[in-house]
């Protein structure tokens, strides 16, 4: 369970570091490995394999669109690479020292990806790779009832995945164009 | 609470799809307001906040893809930051482990509900230019109450009663901060649009208050409160649009009337709202019922403000404007049988 966490650790980390679709789509694959064997003891087996689809298609969708590169840490990528090695640690802390229990690996996944999600989206300014980190937030709520200590069923992991695998076919060029007419003289 | 917001919801839907003026495309806000209730509806019955956050994803991506000149990231910043504490919130009062952790989660989960709705200190960005479906207006005066009291009944059954203290105390104080915010933002933004938002936010801050209280009188002040936002202060800022962007002040009795609706005055809606919010915090601790009345008094100059803004609705408009005026009178003259439909 350790080495999947950590998959999903560099999963998450080659989200955030990477701008091409080659970078970004191997960062999905490795985070949706790992979330996948880590929901699975968590009482989670469906839902394991419908966020190693959800995933995979993500992955699958992202690998067409975007720059036709890996991307990995451009010029300027380094307070990318900062947050993180630093969110790992900090979620490595919470995890294994300040909380207690079974899971370990499951706590520090959600907590890392969550967080590095969440940054990922806030400093981002490209739609490709704000909607990779969408599809990888959605992947990770998906597993987060797994921290629950009753057996969560497997809907989130269902709705996750299908968000994760839905959220790609959003064309990424739609965040410059106009898609649907709304705005008009009255405003509303 | 939830259901009874979500029919108020789609009766502000239905209101502002049928009074509103002739030239707005009406398929366009119907579609899209059928949507956004669908997403609500989804929230109100979802079994566990996992899965409301899932759908507010949902919710967020979609808006965002709306025609808008803010770009999409942009616009896909503050719903997912509400999503990623909300996340967080939850996933540390999951954790076995110290008390702190289930304090931290409290307050994860009150900062992901402001940041959701897109209240002080998590505000929206905002373009007075943009359309009212593009904008944060529907985040907060459209989808934020039933989100809000979803997730607030939600997160009851996952704190822990060590945390319920700090919860509640993160509500208020968050709900003091807008309440104040907003209020004087309303009063001093040289924006009339902009003003409407900050009023927005300024009912909000007593709807936290109440929310904040546990007590039943501070619950159904806060489902007052919502209920005058979602069938109150929401079609009265759509069809104050038009005279926005004419920029033409008016001071007919109306705009008084107006006015008085907006600040809570009697016998509208938000007036037994603050009387109950006044009693609960009286209740609980007198000097917090001080300070509200001392900010209930900041209403007055930006309500009086917003009433001129309305402009001289004529045509649908003005049946609009008379039907939302006889359902805030009638709310606020019989609130029982609301409360009552509520179990409060």
């Amino acid at each position: 369970m350790v080495e999947a966490a950590f998959v999903a650790w560099v999963g998450a980390a080659l989200v955030v570091l990477a701008d091409g679709r080659r970078g970004l789509a191997l960062g999905l694959v490795l985070l949706t490995a790992g979330l996948a064997v880590l929901a699975w003891p968590a009482g989670m087996a469906f839902g394991a394999i419908a966020i190693a689809a959800g995933g995979l298609v993500a992955a699958g969708q992202c690998l067409r669109s975007g720059p036709a590169s890996w991307g990995i840490m451009p010029a300027g990528s380094t307070p990318r690479l900062i947050i993180c090695i630093a969110s790992g640690l900090l979620a490595l802390w919470v995890a294994a020292s300040v909380t207690s229990g079974t899971g370990a690996p499951l706590r520090f996944a959600v907590l890392l990806v969550v967080g590095l999600m969440g940054a990922r989206i806030l400093i981002s300014h490209e739609p490709g790779a704000v909607l990779a980190a969408i599809a990888s937030l959605a992947l990770a709520l998906g597993v987060a009832p797994g921290l629950a200590a009753t057996s969560p069923g497997p809907v989130a992991a269902i709705v996750g995945a299908l968000i994760a695998a839905g959220v790609m076919f959003v064309p990424a060029g739609l965040a410059r164009l106009a898609s649907i007419p709304l705005a008009d003289k009255d405003g509303a | 609470m939830e259901p009874e917001l979500l029919l108020a919801a789609a009766a502000a839907l239905g209101l502002a799809v049928v009074f509103t003026p002739l030239r707005v495309p009406r398929a366009s806000l119907l579609t899209w307001g059928l949507l956004g209730l669908a997403g609500m509806a989804a929230i109100v019955i979802a079994p566990s906040l996992d899965l409301v956050i899932l759908i507010l994803l949902v919710l967020a991506v979609l808006q965002a893809r709306l025609t808008s000149n803010r770009e999409f990231v942009t616009r896909l910043r503050a719903p997912v930051l509400a999503i990623a504490l909300l996340a967080l919130g939850l996933a540390f009062e999951r954790m076995q482990g110290p008390v702190v952790l289930d304090r931290f989660g409290a307050v994860g989960i009150v900062a992901g509900l402001v940041a959701a709705i897109g209240l002080l200190p998590y505000v929206h960005e905002f373009d007075p230019d943009e359309s009212v479906v593009a904008s944060p207006i529907p985040w907060m005066a459209f989808i934020g109450p039933p989100l809000a009291a979803t997730v607030l009944s939600q997160a009851n059954q996952v704190i822990p009663s060590d945390a319920g203290d700090a919860f509640g105390a993160m509500l208020i104080g968050l709900g003091l901060l807008n309440m104040i915010g907003g209020s004087l933002g309303s009063w001093r933004t040289q924006n009339d649009a902009s003003a409407w938002r900050y009023s927005f936010m300024a009912d909000w801050g007593l709807a936290m208050c109440g929310f904040g209280l546990a007590i039943a009188d501070g619950r159904s002040a806060a489902l007052l409160m919502l209920f005058s936002i979602v069938l109150g202060r929401l079609p009265l800022y759509l069809w104050s649009r038009q005279a926005l962007r004419e920029k033409v002040p008016t001071d007919r009795p109306l705009n008084l009337v107006v006015a008085a609706v907006l600040a809570g005055s009697a016998p509208f809606a938000g007036f037994p709202a603050r009387v109950l919010l006044l009693r609960g915090a009286t209740q609980l601790y007198w000097p917090l019922a001080l300070v509200l009345a001392a900010g209930m008094l900041l209403w007055l100059p930006s309500s009086l403000r917003l009433g001129r803004s309305m402009g001289v609705p004529r045509g649908r408009q003005a049946v609009g404007v008379a039907i939302v005026l006889a359902l805030n009178v009638l709310l606020g003259v019989y609130p029982q049988p609301l409360l009552t439909l509520a179990g409060l």
